[in-house]
């Protein structure tokens, strides 16, 4: 009697054991995946330092540029900042030629930035809108989207032509 | 001032709190907290995490469709103040809010009302049908204070199943 009530439970737990198992097993598998994906993608993002490259998101003619000197701060340059920038990559016949040293405003970094009210924003890559000297955009487009901080940083040249403010 | 929606867990965004992500095609992700932020990132759908708003309506557990939630809207005009419209819709929020509230209860209520009826249902069945595992019938029929009262007495389900167990 005892053993029949045993073995029925037992099956019962069985089942319901089985059941947790291969639910276990799906939702392990894939934290694993997740957790390898957010190891993948989601690294520890810093600032825009030397040897940063940034792609260029006007229509000057360079298409990445490598950071070589952060015009401001001590550990490099964030979301609004100057940088000075060599160009790695160009298109053939561009304003901006390959291995010419430019300015560049930091329009899209992935560090995050404190807002002025203390929420934080970032974006999904590190993109810089080429300017001269005087801080006048060299191309005549901006591409994807800038962050209304600009405006405080006195580009707002750069807001004008922006497709989409953020 | 706005307060934005998280988009993982629907709760209001307070000025100066959060996290926003903005996509390359300009889409902007507003997280209330680091808790959503990296939910977000480890690309988890708000509809699957039990703790959400978006669970909790798409399974049923929150009122959905009520008339107190028309009055919060999107709206592209700005509207002019005005002294006692404002007076007005103070005194009224505070009237909604009660309404809304008796409402979630109600339904929450009769959510539960549903569930407990069912588990009921479900206990006394097992009951009956497995007496036989913890008391052969033969004894059963011989002695048959020493079992569970036949539902002359309210049963708590829960209790049911312990006793069971112990025997």
């Amino acid at each position: 009697m005892a053993s029949a009530f045993a073995s029925k439970f037992s099956r019962v737990g069985r089942s319901l054991l089985g059941g947790l198992g291969n639910n276990l097993s799906g939702s392990l598998t894939t934290s694993n995946e997740t957790v390898c994906n957010s190891f993948i993608t989601q690294q520890q993002r810093t600032f825009i330092q030397m040897r940063t490259v940034l792609k260029v998101v006007d229509n000057s003619g360079a298409k990445k540029v490598m950071c070589i000197q952060a015009l401001k701060g001590k550990k490099g340059a964030r979301l609004g900042d100057t940088i000075v920038a060599s160009v790695k990559e160009a298109h053939p016949n561009g304003k901006v030629k390959k291995g010419k040293v430019v300015y560049g405003v930091v329009v899209r970094a992935a560090m995050q930035k404190d807002r002025c009210d203390g929420s934080e924003v970032k974006f999904d890559d590190n993109a810089v809108v080429l300017v001269d000297k005087q801080g006048q955009p060299i191309g005549t487009r901006v591409f994807g989207p800038v962050p209304h901080e600009l405006r405080k940083k006195k580009h707002v040249k750069i807001l004008t032509l922006a497709e989409h403010i953020a | 001032m706005r307060l934005e929606k998280c988009w993982f867990c629907s709760s209001p965004i307070y000025p100066g709190h959060g996290i926003q992500f903005v996509r390359n095609d300009a889409t902007i992700f507003r997280f209330c907290r680091s808790k959503c932020h990296k939910n977000f990132k480890m690309k988890r759908n708000p509809r699957k995490v039990k703790w959400t708003k978006a669970y909790r309506r798409l399974h049923g557990k929150d009122m959905t469709k009520d008339s107190t939630f028309e009055f919060e809207r999107w709206r592209h005009r700005p509207h002019k103040y005005d002294r006692n419209v404002t007076e007005d819709t103070l005194k009224a929020i505070k009237k909604i809010d009660k309404i809304r509230m008796d409402r979630e209860s109600r339904h929450i209520a009769r959510r539960h009302q549903g569930k407990k009826a069912k588990e009921f249902r479900e206990a006394k069945k097992e009951l009956d049908q497995s007496i036989s595992l913890v008391k052969a019938p033969s004894v059963l029929k011989e002695d048959p204070s020493l079992t569970l009262p036949k539902l002359k007495v309210k049963v708590v389900p829960s209790q049911s199943e312990q006793d069971r167990m112990e025997e």
